[in-house]
C-alpha cells in the first residue's frame, strides 16, 4: 500500500550512491533552476539526458522508478491536457466544436510534461541513492553559514533527520494498527465516507499516543547521553569531497552554460 | 474450524528492490479444537503466518482454508469480515490498540463492528472482563490510566469480547511478569479446554510451547521444519540447537541429572510435578545402581 517512492532510499553501490551529498545537493538545486532555461528541442533533449544518465548510473531498477512515479504521472497528465486545451497559439491542428488544439499548445503541453517529470525523477534519485542521514548532514554543511545571521541551521538538520528516521517507523506502526483494528472488525477500504472517517480515529489515537511516547523516550535518552546542542560537536561522519564530486559539478555547470547558448 | 495451507509462499513488497520472501511452499492442517504453538528463531515468519489465517495478509502463491472459507492467491478474497469474527487475533503488545475513552467502549469496540446492537455488546463486553479476571469496576475507567500487564488485559478482553472460535496468539506474554504471564496462559488454556476454542500461539518460551500445546509447529527461514506432538518435537534437541531454539527446561534439566546419576534416559515431560516425579524415580534408579557396586 505505501508504494509511493518519493524520499525512500534504496542501499546501494554505484557511482551515484557514493557521490558526496553535498555535491548531489548542489547538483540537483542548480538543475531544477536551470531546466527554467530550457524552451526548445534541443535544451530539453540535453536535460533529459543529464536525468537519464543519472538514472542509468544509479543502477536503480528502472522499474521500480515507474512504479513509483505511476501516482504522480496523473498529475502530469492532467496538467498536459490543460495546456493542450488553454494554449492558443501557432497553427491550428483539430477543431471540433469548441474544442480547438493548436501546435503552439500541443508542444507546450510537451514541454511542461517533461519540466515536471525530469525534476521530478532528478529529485527522487537524490532521495533514492542517498541515505536520509547524508542528506540532512549535506544540507547541515552547505546551510553552514546561515548560522552567522542567527538561523537554528543544527536545530532544523535535527529535526529533520528526526523526522526522517521516524517515517519508516510511523508506516510501521500505521500498518500494525491497522491490522490490529481490522482484526478487530474495523474496514478501511469499504463502506460509505462516512464509516471510512470514522474507521481512522482507531488508527489514529494510538498512533499519536505512540508517537508521543517515542518522542519523550527520544529526548530522554538524548539527554541521558549528553546532548546539548550545536556548540561544540563534532561529527562521527566526516563528508569526504572527491574527484568525481567536483566532475558532477563541472558536468552540471557545463550542463547550464549549454543551456544559457542553446535556448531559443 | 478445521484450517488447511496448500503450498503458501508469502512475498513482502513483491516487486521491488524490498521484495523479501518470508513464507516458502508451506503445507498444513490444524484441526478444529487443537492448541499449537509455532516456534522458530526471530524473523522464521510465524507472524507472517499467523497473520493468513484471519485474512490480514494475503497468499502471494497457494491458498489457505479456514471453515468454510479459500483464499487463494490472485483472487478477490470472500468474505473476510465474517472470517475475522470467527478468527481472532491478539498481537504482540496489544495494548497499543486501545483507543476509546473508557474501557466499556473499547470492548464495546469489535462486537459492534460485528454487527451486535450496544447493548448486547456491552454484556459481552462485562462477560469479556471478568474472563480476564478484572473487576467491573474497571468499565468506566480510562484504557491509558491503566498498568501495562492491566491494559494488556483489556485488549485481550477486547479481542475475546467478540467470541472467536480461532484464537491466534502472537507473543501474547511478552515484557509480563510471572505471575501475570502465568495468568493470561491459563486464560487461554481454560477456553481451550472448556470452550473448545482452536489455539495458536506463537512463542519463543519452549516451556510454554511444550506444555500447553497438543502440537509443536517449528519455523526455519520461512520453512515448516516439524509438525508434531511436543515430546516428538522436543527428544531432538539437537535439531533444535541448529535452528537457534532449545529443549525446556524440565527436559534440559532431567537430562543433566540424568548424566549425573547415570540413569535410564527419560521420557519427555513438560510440567514441574511430572518433572519431580521423574527426578525422584531418576535418583532411586541411581541410588540403586551405586547400591550394588
Ligand atoms: N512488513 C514487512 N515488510 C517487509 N518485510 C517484513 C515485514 N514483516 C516481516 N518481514 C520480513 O519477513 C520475515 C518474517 O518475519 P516475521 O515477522 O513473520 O517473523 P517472526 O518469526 O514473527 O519473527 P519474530 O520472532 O521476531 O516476531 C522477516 O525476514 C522479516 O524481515
Ligand atoms: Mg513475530
Amino acid at each position: 500500500m505505501f508504494n509511493i517512492i518519493i524520499g525512500q532510499y534504496v542501499p546501494g553501490q554505484s557511482v551515484i550512491h557514493r557521490l558526496d551529498p553535498r555535491a548531489k545537493l548542489l547538483a540537483v538545486f542548480l538543475f531544477v533552476i536551470i531546466i527554467f532555461l530550457a524552451n526548445n528541442w534541443v535544451t530539453y533533449a540535453l536535460a533529459i539526458i543529464f536525468t537519464l544518465l543519472g538514472v542509468f548510473l544509479s543502477k536503480v531498477p528502472v522499474r521500480f522508478i515507474y512504479r513509483g512515479l505511476k501516482p504522480i504521472i496523473i498529475i502530469i497528465i492532467f496538467t498536459f491536457i490543460l495546456n493542450v486545451l488553454f494554449t492558443k497559439e501557432g497553427e491550428l491542428l483539430v477543431s471540433y466544436g469548441w474544442f480547438h488544439i493548436y501546435e503552439g499548445g500541443l508542444i507546450q503541453a510537451v514541454f511542461i510534461s517533461m519540466r515536471l517529470l525530469v525534476i521530478i525523477v532528478a529529485t527522487t534519485l537524490l532521495t533514492l541513492t542517498t541515505s536520509p542521514i547524508d542528506i540532512t548532514d549535506g544540507l547541515e554543511i552547505l546551510l553552514g553559514p546561515l548560522k552567522k545571521i542567527k538561523l537554528p541551521v543544527h536545530e532544523f538538520a535535527l529535526m529533520m533527520s528526526i523526522a526522517l528516521r521516524f517515517i519508516p517507523t510511523l508506516l510501521e506502526e500505521t500498518e500494525k494498527v491497522m491490522k490490529a483494528q481490522s482484526a478487530r472488525g474495523s474496514d478501511f477500504t469499504s463502506g460509505s465516507l462516512k464509516s471510512r472517517v470514522k474507521a481512522i480515529i482507531p488508527l489514529l489515537v494510538p498512533l499519536f499516543v505512540g508517537a508521543f511516547k517515542r518522542a519523550e523516550e527520544l529526548a530522554m535518552a538524548m539527554e541521558a547521553r549528553g546532548y546539548r546542542g550545536d556548540v561544540g560537536r563534532t561529527r562521527l561522519r566526516q563528508l569526504i569531497w572527491s574527484l568525481s564530486d567536483t566532475f558532477l559539478m563541472l558536468v552540471t555547470l557545463f550542463l547550464t552554460a549549454a543551456l544559457f547558448i542553446l535556448r531559443g | 474450524m478445521d484450517i488447511t495451507i496448500k503450498n503458501l509462499t508469502h512475498l513482502y513488497h513483491p516487486n521491488t528492490p524490498f521484495e523479501r520472501i518470508a513464507l516458502r511452499d508451506i503445507n498444513l492442517q490444524i484441526k478444529s479444537g487443537s492448541f499449537v504453538s509455532v516456534i522458530g528463531h526471530t524473523g522464521s515468519g510465524k507472524s507472517t503466518l499467523v497473520q493468513h489465517i484471519n485474512g490480514l495478509l494475503k497468499p502471494s502463491r497457494g491458498e489457505i482454508t479456514v471453515g468454510d472459507v479459500t483464499i487463494k492467491a490472485r483472487e478477490k478474497a470472500p468474505r473476510l469480515k465474517d472470517l475475522r469474527k470467527r478468527v481472532g487475533l491478539v498481537f504482540q503488545y496489544p495494548e497499543h490498540q486501545l483507543f476509546e475513552e473508557t474501557v466499556e467502549k473499547d470492548l464495546c469496540f469489535g462486537p459492534m463492528n460485528f454487527g451486535l446492537p450496544l447493548e448486547e455488546a456491552k454484556a459481552k463486553a462485562h462477560q469479556a472482563l471478568k474472563l480476564v479476571g478484572l473487576p467491573q469496576d474497571f468499565l468506566q475507567r480510562s484504557p491509558f490510566d491503566l498498568s501495562g500487564g492491566q491494559m494488556r488485559r483489556v485488549a485481550i478482553a477486547g479481542v475475546l469480547a467478540v467470541e472467536p472460535e480461532v484464537i491466534i496468539l502472537d507473543e501474547p506474554t511478552a515484557g509480563l511478569d510471572p505471575m501475570g504471564r502465568r495468568d493470561i496462559l491459563s486464560l487461554f488454556e481454560r477456553l481451550h479446554e472448556e470452550k473448545a476454542v482452536t489455539t495458536i500461539m506463537v512463542t519463543h518460551s519452549m516451556d510454554d510451547a511444550a506444555y500447553y500445546s497438543d502440537k509443536v509447529l517449528v519455523m526455519d527461514r520461512g520453512q515448516v521444519v516439524m509438525m508434531d506432538k511436543p515430546e516428538h518435537v522436543f527428544s531432538d534437541s539437537k535439531q533444535l540447537k541448529q535452528l537457534g531454539l532449545d529443549i525446556p527446561v524440565t527436559m534440559n534439566f532431567l537430562a543433566k541429572l540424568n548424566k549425573k546419576v547415570h540413569g535410564q534416559s527419560v521420557r519427555p515431560v513438560f510440567s514441574i510435578e511430572e518433572t519431580a516425579d521423574a527426578a525422584i524415580k531418576m535418583l532411586r534408579q541411581g541410588r540403586g545402581e551405586t547400591g550394588h557396586v
